[in-house]
């Protein structure tokens, strides 16, 4: 058993009426007796030079640092000698120059060179020590040893490489899935309109969020060599999901148009394939869509639009007279959620001056008033249509965009905007987007 | 907005969820989540009283939808009721007061 007795520096003396003093004695003894090995087995390396860098003592913990003898080095090398090649030229440029200058120098990271052709990093203070006319004597030096500190920084350099890695990959993966979010977007819309003979179309896309791929989607594509089609729509909710939807509706609309274009036919074989593929998974996908053709009549200038409406808002005709009116197709149902649905089918013809326009409910849902708890609703939109009655496409377009800008805020969801139309008064064929 | 709140109780003719508060993109998922897993058995009625519902987007419609797809399922019906004005335009428009049992008062 170890006890406080075995400590005392004369565990023998059995006068325990001199124990105080005894320890004490013992304590005092200690440190005298310590000097000479505190300063051999110090947890430091410690160096005395010449003024020429040549080593006149070193201690024990060094030279086992170094795995040398003291004959090897005491008084046959200089501080130099003991440093890497890179510490070397650092302690003849700078070490040696600035400990000449300041009579000291801490902290200075070097690598010295130990017997078995290891490195090993240390810590290096060095002062000199002046004699009493305050001449330079020599150089007294403490080498710390700096391994575990050197694994210590290597750690934190590798965490951050690392860290740094992770970042750079994801950023990269971030703009790779910007770059594919911007293609599958364009690929929901049409990049331009096409030019139809005698007729002004025009079209607008507002974006509520730039990271979320929307759910309104339009388009104006030919049937034959007299007959064109469009659709306006909007999926419901928001993101790669309704994204998928709006594509698959996009292209089931164009194909089935193709096969037969009567706009109720259409809308049909829309409902059977949003239900056939999202029915039954407990997350009904729907949407709603406006759906027609048009035919000009080269001889009138006028068309004949047919459409169908499948749980759409109702289309608007501004006729070239001033007046507007909604094309009223109730009762048409959501596309998708049952396995066969109604749809309304209307018709309209517009003479010159007039302009049909589709939009999705993000312009009649916006929210205003002050405290932007009341909707914009149809009724304000009929009034706003009734005043721009008689312009173009183009304009009817332009000046929608213009409002749903000043919505502000109160526009939280995407909205898209379609109107065509025969010019009123410009003979030419336009076609603007 | 206000958070949505649901109260289930059963009526003679099946449960009755009592809807409170906004069903929108934020909420109308908690709907979801309760209706799949209120037990309906065939011949019953789920009722989505909506009195209490202050505001339905359309992922509140999708809700709606998916309820009463649940309920077909158990070979259950559905109805809504006391549907609030605003709620009951959009779902004109949408078509579906027609596929919805449309009950003008809660049940009791």
């Amino acid at each position: 058993m170890m006890g406080r007795t075995e400590q005392q520096p004369d565990p023998n003396d059995p006068d325990h009426c001199h124990d105080g003093q005894a320890s004490d004695a013992a304590f005092a003894a200690l440190l005298e007796d310590s000097a000479d090995d505190l300063y051999e087995s110090a947890p430091c390396g410690y160096l005395s030079t010449l003024m020429d860098g040549t080593i006149a003592k070193a201690n024990r913990t060094l030279l086992n640092w170094l795995g040398l003898e003291r004959e090897a080095v005491v008084g046959r090398m200089r501080f130099a000698d003991l440093l890497s090649v890179g510490g070397r030229l650092y302690h003849e440029t700078h070490f040696a120059p600035l400990l000449r200058m300041q009579g000291e120098i801490n902290g200075i990271a070097l690598e010295v060179k130990r017997a078995d052709g290891g490195r090993m990093p240390v810590l290096v203070s060095s002062v000199v020590k002046h004699g009493s006319a305050g001449d330079p004597l020599l150089i007294r030096t403490t080498l710390f040893d700096a391994r575990d500190r050197r694994a210590y920084e290597e750690e934190l350099l590798r965490g951050r490489r690392a860290a740094e890695e992770a970042r750079r990959q994801s950023e990269a993966d971030r703009a790779r899935l910007q770059d594919a979010l911007a293609v599958l977007q364009q690929s929901l819309l049409p990049h331009t309109l096409p030019s139809v003979p005698g007729v002004e179309t025009a079209a607008y896309y507002h974006t509520a969020s730039a990271d979320r791929l929307g759910g309104d989607f339009y388009d104006v594509f030919p049937l034959d060599g007299k007959r064109f089609a469009f659709f306006l729509g909007d999926v419901c909710g928001k993101g790669p999901q309704a994204a998928a939807v709006t594509s698959l509706t996009r292209y089931t609309l164009r194909a089935a148009a193709l096969h037969d274009p009567d706009p109720v036919a259409a809308l049909t074989t829309l409902n059977h394939v949003l239900h056939e593929r999202y029915t039954g998974g407990g997350d009904p996908r729907y949407c709603t869509a406006v759906f027609g053709t048009f035919e000009p009549d080269p001889a009138t200038g006028a068309i004949a639009v047919q459409l169908a409406s499948g749980g759409h808002p109702p289309a608007l005709v501004l006729r070239a007279d001033g007046t507007a009116d909604f094309l009223p197709t109730p009762g048409g149902l959501l596309i998708g959620i049952l396995p066969s649905a109604p749809f309304t089918a209307a018709t309209t013809v517009l003479a010159p001056g007039d302009t049909l326009l589709l939009y999705t409910d993000g312009l009649t849902e916006a929210r205003t008033g002050k405290d932007r708890t009341s909707l914009y609703g149809d009724e304000a939109l009929l009034d706003f249509a009734v005043e721009l009655a008689g312009e173009s496409p183009h304009a009817v377009i332009q000046a929608l965009t213009g409002l749903l800008d000043s919505f502000g805020e109160g526009l939280d969801d995407d909205t898209a905007l379609l109107a065509l139309g025969v010019p009123p008064t410009d003979p030419e064929t336009r076609s603007t987007e | 907005m206000s958070p949505l709140k649901i109260t289930t109780r059963d009526a003679a003719t099946g449960p009755v969820l009592e809807i409170f508060g906004a069903l929108d993109y934020a909420h109308a998922p908690e709907l979801r989540q309760l209706v799949s897993v209120t037990p309906l058995q065939s011949g019953q009625c789920l009722v989505l009283d909506l009195g209490g519902m202050d505001f339905c987007d359309s992922s509140g419609i999708s809700a709606l939808i998916a309820a009463r797809h649940h309920a077909h399922a158990a070979g259950a019906d559905i109805a809504l009721a006391a549907v609030p004005v605003n709620t009951l335009r959009v779902l004109r428009i949408v078509g579906l007061d027609q596929v919805f049992t449309l009950r003008p008062d809660s049940v009791t």
